[in-house]
């Protein structure tokens, strides 16, 4: 017999990587994209790609039982993949990409090795689907947590850019050290136009979730996609048509199994009958290394019965039952009866609760704010808010003309706003520590957070006072006085304080625009106050 | 003419030379160049032309540096940056003076590039053909500053490298130090927790002032913030001059900002220490002024 692999295959795989390649570099390009290149209003962002997501379309649809309009576009995933299957995890994901990508690396090393018959079941990622999609009943969000999209965005967000950080400012340094001026210039001035967040608290969780994604490659090809990614189960169930139908040739298959061994997803293309074609994601893999060519991919439009995954319905029922049972747990929380101070969060957030159901924790606002201040929180916002995006002034303020944040959000869990919106809404308020601020408990003249207040007039107000010092003196000197209404809660005042470790003069959230609750002051012209 | 006429008017001529011998002691330029016009372009090289012009200061070949403020992420309209047209100005004399490298730059207090572009700044120098650099840590080098208050402090040292440097600041009230001209401008050209400084803002201005020598200072005060200092936020903190101030003597100069806001320079402490370290004088009536309009 003519042993020959299918020249036709082998080209639509080279083809398929190209297009694995072209997609991966387009979500990097629009990744690193994302920050103050200059202009105010930001045009090219990588929030599309979110948009065609069903799952992230879902879930915060049935979380926040509202349909944020930029989602129709996951509209047009689901129709391609009711006819053609999954292809977009083979051809376009960018983190099945990199999954691929490691898959092949371990392989090469020999780290993974295929068996013949892999009979793991690949059922978890339906499970998974199964507790985000009935968590969101309830309104609890988690589809951000495996959600490929966001998994990938945020992990280069608080992971992969402070590296490279690290890296421009390495090289700046050893350049100029070395006496290369303008290279080291060259990183150096690329350093400070790319604005790259270098700190982030818990980079270390995330950024090892990412490397254990990535290791598990080495036990089972693109374990992600087979066992973990609930966008993928999602497609997978949308999948019914699958125009392109997997054949085997009888006369010319010769029963080496290495199609099954070397499928990506173990979608079983042999023996025939096997073939899982809601696991299929397309890669052209097995037809391309067929050593006589057996395997095509004839168009048959018919919907044939689904050879997909089991789901008992008993375990389909249990686990929304146990979802339903659990999910309420996440708001069993001190944060849903009282505003925690700590919980600044970005201009024109929606109120808790709904930026709560809406928001993917996919850290386009942590990538995009160019002071770092915006930090993914663990407790500020309870379980339920885990990663999602919380001001810590104490590493950066709210720069007064940016709504960068306000832009990238790709699910409206913050509100798009102009930059003239965003400076009159306030996020916290600020409060002077007088046993700490120097003015006032050393007698020594400052006044750095009056300099920085950036609202006119002032909210930070100075006052004269005097401290008593030992030796018996006074000390009278200019100390500020938070004018509570002009505050918009930024922060610079708290990032500038010369009291580096516990700030003289701090933001909480007190005050904040989209509560109703978390209020101060009411609105009352005090005696002498000039009628409004 | 009669002869007796001439023989009349040589006598007073030369009396009036004799009595005042001191004219021809002092140098032909005056110390402070005061001018005010519509165009921010036409009064700043007016003004550098009173001074002698600019070759006076700028030698060919030199490698300059620019100050201007560039602290904050502030419109032009905003006066809380140098006027750009100002800065652009500058730089184009610098290269008519044969310049071999003009760079301009700040240790901005906001987001660097926002502060370059939203000043105006930026677009300005590369219009001229110099280049903006933001300032980098890399460039941060502890050096001596030799002050009464500071020593060691971090310095760029592109401000170290560079042959000549010309001072650029903006006119602007501040609430510790009261106005911040041409010599509190130096805060931007260091590194090091810079909010420290404010313990002792008029040494440290003080300080900085002694160790940094431009060869030049131009003070624009085309708009000045009066208001809600040192960065203003709205149209109505600030008044139109347009006016600049050029000179050498960095005292005089701020001496003379301060009048814009009604300030006697007694009134402010870090012209005293600049004046008692021997850095200028504050007395404005010692000073030769020379005032236009253009």
């Amino acid at each position: 017999m003519k042993r020959e692999q299918s020249k036709k295959y082998s080209g639509l795989q080279k083809l398929r990587i190209i297009s694995q390649a072209g997609f991966f570099a387009l979500f990097l390009i629009l990744f690193i994209k994302t920050h103050y290149g200059g202009e105010d209003y930001l045009t090219t962002t990588v929030e599309g790609f979110f948009h065609f997501d069903p799952l992230l379309a879902l879930a915060t649809t049935i979380g926040s039982r509202l349909f944020f309009v930029a989602f129709w576009l996951s509209i047009i995933t689901l129709l391609f993949t009711l006819i053609f299957g999954r292809a977009i995890c083979g051809w376009i994901c960018p983190l099945g990409a990199v999954h691929q990508f490691f898959s092949f690396v371990f392989k090469k090393t020999r780290w993974l090795k295929p068996k013949k018959d892999d009979h793991l079941s690949l059922a978890p990622k339906y499970i998974i689907l199964i507790i985000v999609l009935a968590a969101s009943i309830f309104a609890v969000n988690l589809a951000g947590y495996l959600d490929p999209l966001s998994f990938l965005y945020r992990s280069f967000a608080v992971y992969f850019t402070p590296l490279l950080n690290m890296a421009f400012s390495q090289s700046a340094g050893l350049t100029y050290s070395l006496g290369f001026e303008s290279l080291g210039q060259t990183f150096g001035q690329t350093l400070g136009n790319l604005a790259l967040n270098s700190y982030f608290q818990h980079a270390l969780a995330i950024g090892l979730l990412l490397m254990a994604a990535i290791l598990l490659n080495a036990w089972k090809e693109r374990f992600w996609c087979r066992y973990l990614c609930p966008a993928g189960a999602l497609l997978g169930l949308f999948s019914r048509f699958n125009v392109f139908k997997l054949k085997i040739d009888p006369e010319k298959c010769i029963n080496c199994h290495l199609c099954s061994i070397q499928c990506q997803t173990n979608a079983r293309p042999y023996p025939a009958g096997e073939w899982k074609s809601s696991e299929c994601i397309y890669c052209e893999t097995c037809a391309a290394i067929c050593p006589t060519a057996a395997i095509t991919f004839p168009v048959r439009w018919q919907a044939e019965k689904i050879q997909g995954v089991n789901l008992s319905r008993r375990k389909i029922l249990l686990t929304s039952l146990t979802t339903l049972l659990v999910a309420p747990i996440f708001k069993i929380t001190l944060h849903r009866q009282r505003a925690y101070p700590a919980l600044i969060r970005p201009p024109g957030a929606l109120p808790e609760e709904k930026f709560l159901n809406k928001c993917i924790k996919c850290g386009e606002c942590l990538k995009v704010c160019p002071t770092n201040g915006l930090q993914p929180a663990l407790t500020e916002a309870g379980p339920e808010g885990i990663w999602t995006p919380v001001l810590v002034p104490r590493i950066g303020y709210c720069e007064y003309y940016c709504s960068l944040c306000s832009q990238v959000c790709p699910t409206g869990a913050i509100t798009e706003l102009t930059i003239e919106e965003k400076t009159t809404v306030k996020i916290g308020t600020a409060f002077v520590d007088k046993n700490r601020c120097l003015p006032y408990t050393l007698g020594r003249q400052c006044l750095v957070c009056e300099e920085h207040c950036p609202v006119s007039p002032k909210a930070i107000q100075t006052i004269t006072v005097e401290t008593l010092t030992p030796e018996g003196k006074v000390a009278t000197n200019l100390a500020p006085f938070v004018n509570v209404n002009n505050c918009i809660g930024c922060g610079i005042c708290e990032n500038k304080c010369v009291v580096v470790d516990e700030p003289a003069i701090r933001v909480s959230s007190i005050g904040e625009a989209r509560s109703e609750k978390n209020r101060l002051l009411l609105q009352v012209n005090e005696p002498g106050d000039p009628q409004q | 003419m009669e002869r007796r006429d001439f023989i009349k008017d040589l006598v007073i001529g030369g009396v009036a030379l004799g009595v005042s011998p001191g004219l021809w002691a002092q140098p032909a330029y005056p110390e402070l160049a005061v001018v005010t016009g519509e165009s921010p372009d036409r009064i700043t090289r007016e003004a550098v032309q009173i001074l002698g012009g600019i070759k006076r200061f700028i030698g060919r070949g030199d490698k300059v540096i620019i100050k201007p403020n560039i602290g904050w992420d502030r419109s032009p309209e905003m006066a809380a940056c140098t006027n750009p047209e100002i800065v652009k100005t500058v730089v184009a004399m610098a290269f008519e003076a044969g310049a071999k490298d003009v760079i301009v730059m700040d240790h901005t207090i906001n987001q660097a590039k926002r502060c370059y572009i939203r000043s105006g700044i930026q677009a300005a120098v590369q219009s001229a053909g110099a280049k903006v650099l933001l300032a980098e840590d890399q460039r941060l080098k502890k050096v001596n500053l030799k002050g009464e208050w500071l020593k060691d402090w971090e310095v760029y040292i592109d401000f170290l490298e560079a042959d000549k440097i010309i001072n650029l600041p903006a006119t602007k009230v501040h609430s510790l130090s009261k106005v911040t001209l041409g010599m509190k401008n130096w805060l931007g050209a260091i590194g090091g927790s810079r909010n420290q400084l404010h313990q002792i803002i008029d040494q440290a201005i003080v300080d900085l002032t002694a160790f940094f020598e431009p060869c030049l200072t131009i003070l624009d005060s085309y708009r000045i913030l009066f208001r809600n200092g040192p960065q203003g936020g709205r149209i109505s903190d600030t008044r139109l001059m347009k006016t600049v101030v050029a000179g050498i003597d960095p005292v005089a100069i701020d001496a003379y900002g301060a009048t814009f806001f009604d300030y006697e320079p007694r009134e402010l402490l870090f012209l005293q220490l600049a004046a008692a370290r021997g850095l200028g004088k504050f007395e404005l009536e010692k000073v030769r002024i020379e005032k236009r309009t253009v």
